[in-house]
């Protein structure tokens, strides 16, 4: 056990113990995908995560149709407004109204939560694999690399990449997701060490198949699976992450309607207007709580044997 | 072992250099002056004046020797000084990393304490209404992020009940809430963490033969299966006193805690770069370094470990 | 300027940053109780983290706070914008404006006990100018003969000012300058004992011994406190109160926790967070705790005049129309601030002409429309408003942006930077379109904004034509420039301030700056325990005239 830093690296996975353990992905996972739709709309928690996310992506994609107002639209005469009847949840110190700012603000986190994720698993899979499949050097170079990513916090080495472009979307995207890869590059390594020394693998290459198929059809979709879901459920990290820079003064511009800027406005507002920071804090709970029952929900469907 | 702790902190090193070096690349490419203006104000500093500070802290030189040279203070110890009062960085941050630190070890503390609680009952009791209830907690406690537990139990605990003093002067009392903040994410995690090993251990052979032997429940328990099913558990710990100091951005910034990740915002709006590769450095350092540490913990608790 | 009280603006900001109605309503607060007043007592308040305590650097409020207690200079501003003697017993100015002879007040002592004498303030002033203090408020003494030599490191004191005896400070300026005894009123023309040594010397920057009327206890606790206790051997009128419990809180939400301090009676003096205020005034108003002062700030969009869009002193003129500053004062500021009608704050009374700027009294769309179209800013066209970020500034810009989007059908891009980065934006020589500007004056005269953000000497372009001055709209007009230096140029007070009226005036209808609302000042005061309290010039407790009830 040389590789004990990478061995380090990955509790934080969806299943903790799974890169530890690696012992039993089971072959015949690939195949058994009926299986694991099964268990895991077996699972009500899972269910309810599931019916979150698709909710909140169907709200972003309908925001337009479901927002009362225009989320920008000020109104100097109706500020700080509590809610009620012209607006539902109140309105701003710009006189916006809150609800619609707490819709669109749901394009802002589906989108930063996927695109981020997105960005990391790309960079972490290529990379990842890169370093499984040739070793030395290659996986020196990329695995210290790693490391040094690795070290920063979250939040620190996001807030440099943004000091670096400004606020925005597409800043907090890539920082989100530059800081973020090199997990997903260790996971996938590690599963790759494990899978290939696995039974399975070695019966393969007994019965004579090639290498690359090993590759293709054995150790990399058993290696992928755990990736991915670790990366589901990271999304609701990055939703967190993005909302957290924003509440900093480090996310996305001021007067974009988004979810951290809301509560970082009320947050002055704190026993006075507490409406300003309340809603959308709700907003961001039942995200982020819908993108862990949802992480939970895969990771016991694809091994069920810690339920 | 002795060797691998050797290249171990030779690792350290890279990963810091790399760290810092990538920071100043981006730091240096940053638009304006960092001391171009009176601190806080729309006011120019006097050319001169900036001529004689950009020679006071080495701004004149290229990044390469900037760097250089930064790389050879941190060696001795030296983090340079700051711009806005000319205080050497260490002295300015050393403090606040202590406040930082008991932060965290006082949230490490908690999760400890309860994380495993929960856990070991949970997995004692499997399938009871503690286990049931537990996993419910959990998991609500992992999906409310810290912006938000924080900005309500400062709003019901501070504002409301006046329980707790709104000003961080460092006592026990004022520590409380930014450490349940800071904690209760990675607490619900442990507490999940270490259920899910303690069965896992259950399950063993080992467990099942020392059963077997006759050795006493408590004997089993404590001997074998908590030695066992804290592994784990210590190694999220590592990790997360690290992420500790990152998470604790959030956790300083709403409860005015006087600590580096409020230093770093701080910084970062007065263009004080010197604090902001300080912190960064720091909090890279610190989080290595506790992963060797976690490392060696690991090996000294599991025998089948070997480090090479 | 305003190396000073801006700090503020950067760490609370708007917050701070209040508007108000009637100044000085607050002075009567505590009238009053004067006779009730007695010595003893903690007075206990909380500041954020100053740069310097050292009068060599000391520059926002907050650092001044300290220094001002600490030492006692020649002159000292009012809360009205004069200056009164305080060490100084007679001024003397020849007439060609270039050498002042000031008499000290002889036998007062600094609590080490050397003694307070032309020598000191001799040494206090060539100490700041020295060039390895790189000190931000050394500039000061620019006008000071021997300046330059000093700064250069080819000298140790400042030529200019001699000692003709113990207690006579003379001091030849190398060019004229008829208000330079309002320039001593600020604290970086405080006299130091021997025990100074030169700027760079920690121990005396923590802890420094002065003449003031309290001196320090302990050293300056970083981040934590500093404390202040009475100096018994002060030499004017000593202070009242024992103690001064100063806690230093953190940037990000000092102004909460002052305001939350007091509320809780751990402090007895307290900046309020702007969505609070209602409440506050509310509360504290009727009981005599609420202080409401128009102070020595005001805040402005500097407009590009030289290049962009707001070449054309219409177009500037249409966006100041354009603005409804009523409605953003209620809608943002919860009514709190006083729009601004002049570009000098109404502090200087004698100069202050309300409603100088026509285009600031009321929103007028359609003038706003037709002074566009004539200048030439069509609809469509693309306006920068640049702001620092981290301030408290986004909401306002954003109302700002919205309003002139509206009215002018321009597209505004408004675009939050770091200080650094807007500043160099401004400097810049391709710079247009307009920028968030806040100035305050470091002694009370008009001088101070006049000179610094609107005449041509102070833009001050280097070699690739950036802007290095103050004067960063790059407003010239020489008929403004000569009123000023004819105001320089006059001995009479009362000639002087007529003739800065009419350079204010010749600015304001080009529109050199676009006024936007005053700085008003807001704070809670515990009248209860403490009489005689009111905010000073720097926007602080009068510490040294406070007493117990």
């Amino acid at each position: 056990m040389t590789e004990l830093v990478t061995g380090t690296g990955e509790p934080t996975a969806a299943d903790p113990t799974a890169a530890k353990q690696g012992a039993e992905p089971s072959v015949a996972r690939v195949s058994q995908w009926a299986d694991i739709r099964h268990r895991f709309f077996a699972n009500k928690l899972a269910v309810v995560g599931l019916a979150i996310i698709v909710l909140l992506i169907l709200t972003a994609v309908f925001a337009p149709l479901l927002a009362p107002h225009d989320p920008l639209r000020q109104d100097l005469n109706a500020t700080l407004q509590s809610p009620g009847s012209g607006h539902l949840l109140g309105t701003d110190a710009l006189g916006r109204d809150q609800l619609s700012r707490l819709i669109y603000g749901s394009r802002i986190a589906v989108i930063v939560g996927l695109a981020s994720i997105f960005v990391a698993l790309s960079i972490g899979i290529v990379l990842g694999a890169l370093a499984g499949y040739f070793g030395r050097w290659v996986d020196t170079v990329i695995m210290r690399t790693a490391d040094i990513f690795f070290a920063f916090p979250l939040l620190i080495g996001a807030i440099v990449i943004i000091l670096l472009m400004g606020r925005g979307v597409l800043p907090v995207v890539l920082s989100l997701g530059v800081f973020q890869w090199a997990t997903f590059a260790r996971l996938l390594r590690s599963q790759i060490l494990s899978v290939r020394e696995m039974d399975f693998v070695h019966a393969a290459q007994a019965l004579g198949a090639s290498r690359s198929r090993i590759i293709r059809k054995h150790i990399l979709p058993n290696s992928l699976t755990s990736v991915l879901v670790y990366g589901t459920s990271n999304v609701g990290i990055a939703i967190v992450a993005e909302a957290s820079l924003s509440y900093l003064g480090v996310g996305v511009d001021p007067e974009v309607a988004e979810w951290g800027n809301m509560i970082s406005a009320g947050r002055g507002f704190m026993g006075a207007k507490d409406f300003m920071w309340t809603y959308p804090s709700i907003a961001i709970v039942i995200t982020a709580l819908g993108f862990v029952l949802l992480g939970n929900g895969l990771r016991d469907a694809l091994d069920p044997k810690l339920r | 072992m002795g060797r691998y702790v050797a290249r171990r902190l030779g690792q350290l090193i890279v990963v810091v250099l790399g760290a810092t070096m990538i920071l100043f690349a981006c730091l240096f490419v940053l638009p304006g002056d960092p001391v171009g203006q009176i601190a806080g104000s729309d006011k120019a500093r006097d050319p001169a004046v900036i001529k004689q500070l950009h020679e006071q802290y080495g701004l004149d030189e290229p990044l390469v020797v900037q760097y250089g040279n930064y790389v050879g203070n941190l060696v001795t110890g030296d983090l340079g000084e700051d711009y806005t009062q000319g205080r050497p960085v260490t002295e300015i941050l050393v403090p606040k990393l202590g406040n930082t630190a008991k932060l965290a070890v006082f949230a490490i503390a908690i999760d400890i304490v309860i994380g495993i609680a929960v856990g070991v009952v949970a997995a004692m009791r499997r399938y009871s209404i503690w286990d049931v209830s537990a996993t419910f907690v959990t998991t609500l406690a992992i999906g409310v992020p810290s912006i938000v537990l924080g900005m309500i139990m400062q709003r019901f605990f501070v504002v409301e009940l006046n329980w707790f003093p709104l000003i961080a002067d460092g006592s026990f009392k004022s520590m409380v809430l930014p450490a349940v903040t800071l904690a209760i994410i990675d607490a619900a995690l442990v507490a999940q963490l270490a259920r899910s090993a303690m069965l896992e251990v259950l399950r063993a052979d080992y467990v099942k033969t020392a059963v077997a032997k006759g050795l006493s429940r408590r004997t089993v328990l404590f001997r074998h299966v908590l030695r066992n099913s804290v592994i784990p558990v210590i190694t999220y710990l590592g990790i997360s006193f690290g992420t500790l100091l990152g998470g604790a951005i959030i956790t300083e910034t709403i409860f005015n805690w006087n600590g580096i990740g409020l230093a770093l915002i701080q910084a970062i709006q007065q263009n004080n770069n010197p604090i902001i590769v300080g912190v960064v450095t720091i909090s890279v350092a610190v989080f290595v370094l506790l992963n060797l540490v976690v490392d060696l913990l690991y090996a000294a608790l599991d025998p089948r470990i070997r480090l090479a | 300027m305003r190396g000073a009280r801006s700090a503020k603006w950067v760490a609370g900001a708007i917050v701070i940053a209040l508007a108000a109605t009637a100044c000085g309503g607050s002075d009567d607060d505590s009238g009053d109780d004067n006779d009730s007043g007695k010595a003893g007592g903690t007075f206990r308040m909380g500041i954020t983290e100053p740069v310097a305590i050292d009068p060599y650097n000391a520059q926002e409020s907050e650092g001044i706070l300290v220094t001002d207690n600490l030492f006692t200079g020649l002159y000292e501003p009012t809360s009205d914008g004069e200056v009164v003697p305080a060490l100084a017993t007679s001024k003397e100015v020849s007439s060609d404006g270039k050498t002042w002879t000031f008499k000290i007040k002889a036998g007062t002592k600094f609590s080490n006990g050397e003694p307070v004498n032309a020598e000191a303030f001799i040494r206090g002033w060539s100490r700041v100018a020295q060039k390895s203090a790189a000190s931000d408020v050394a500039y000061h003494m620019a006008g000071i003969a021997g300046f330059d030599d000093v700064q250069a490191g080819k000298a140790d004191t400042l030529s200019g000012l001699s000692a003709p005896d113990e207690n006579t400070l003379q001091v030849k300026l190398s060019a004229p300058d008829f208000e330079f005894d309002i320039k001593t009123s600020h604290t970086v023309f405080s006299p130091v004992p021997e025990a100074a040594g030169d700027a760079k010397n920690k121990t005396y920057n923590e802890a420094p011994i002065g003449n003031g009327p309290f001196k320090m206890q302990g050293k300056w606790e970083h981040n934590k406190s500093i404390t202040l206790v009475r100096n018994d051997d002060y030499g004017l009128t000593k202070a009242q109160l024992d103690t001064v419990q100063i806690d230093i809180l953190n940037a990000n939400n000092g102004v909460t926790l002052e305001y939350q301090g007091f509320e809780s009676g751990q402090y007895d003096w307290a900046r309020m967070p702007t969505p609070q205020l209602p409440t506050a005034k509310a509360k504290y108003e009727p009981q005599d705790e609420w202080i409401q002062q128009d102070t020595n700030g005001m805040n402005y969009l500097l407009p590009i005049t030289d290049n962009g869009p707001m070449k054309d002193q219409k177009a500037r003129e249409a966006v100041s129309y354009a603005i409804d500053r009523d409605a953003i004062i209620k809608g943002v500021f919860q009514g709190m601030y006083t729009k601004s009608t002049t570009i000098l704050p109404p502090v200087f009374q004698d100069v202050y002409q309300k409603d100088l700027c026509t285009s600031c009294i009321k929103q007028d769309k359609a003038k706003a429309k037709q002074l566009a179209s004539e200048a030439g800013l069509e609809p469509g066209s693309t306006l920068e408003l640049a702001y620092n970020t981290g301030s408290g500034h986004e909401e306002w810009i954003q109302a700002v942006q919205q309003q002139l989007e509206d009215v002018l059908g321009v597209k505004v891009t408004a675009t939050g930077k770091p200080f650094a980065e807007l500043l160099e934006d401004q400097q810049k020589s391709g710079a247009t379109g307009l920028y968030r500007y806040a100035w305050g004056a470091d002694y009370p005269t008009p001088d101070n904004y006049l000179f610094p953000l609107l005449d041509t000497a102070s833009i001050n372009k280097d070699s690739s034509g950036n802007v290095t001055g103050d004067n960063r709209s790059r407003y010239s007009n020489k008929a403004f420039d000569d009123l000023v230096a004819q105001a320089r140029a006059s001995n009479d007070p009362a000639a002087r301030n007529e003739l800065y009226k009419q350079a204010e005036k010749v600015a304001m209808d080009d529109m050199a700056l676009i006024p936007l609302w005053n700085r008003t000042q807001l704070r809670l005061a515990n009248t209860k325990e403490f009489a005689n309290i009111e905010m000073d010039f720097h926007e602080n407790p009068n510490l040294a005239e406070i007493s117990q009830k």
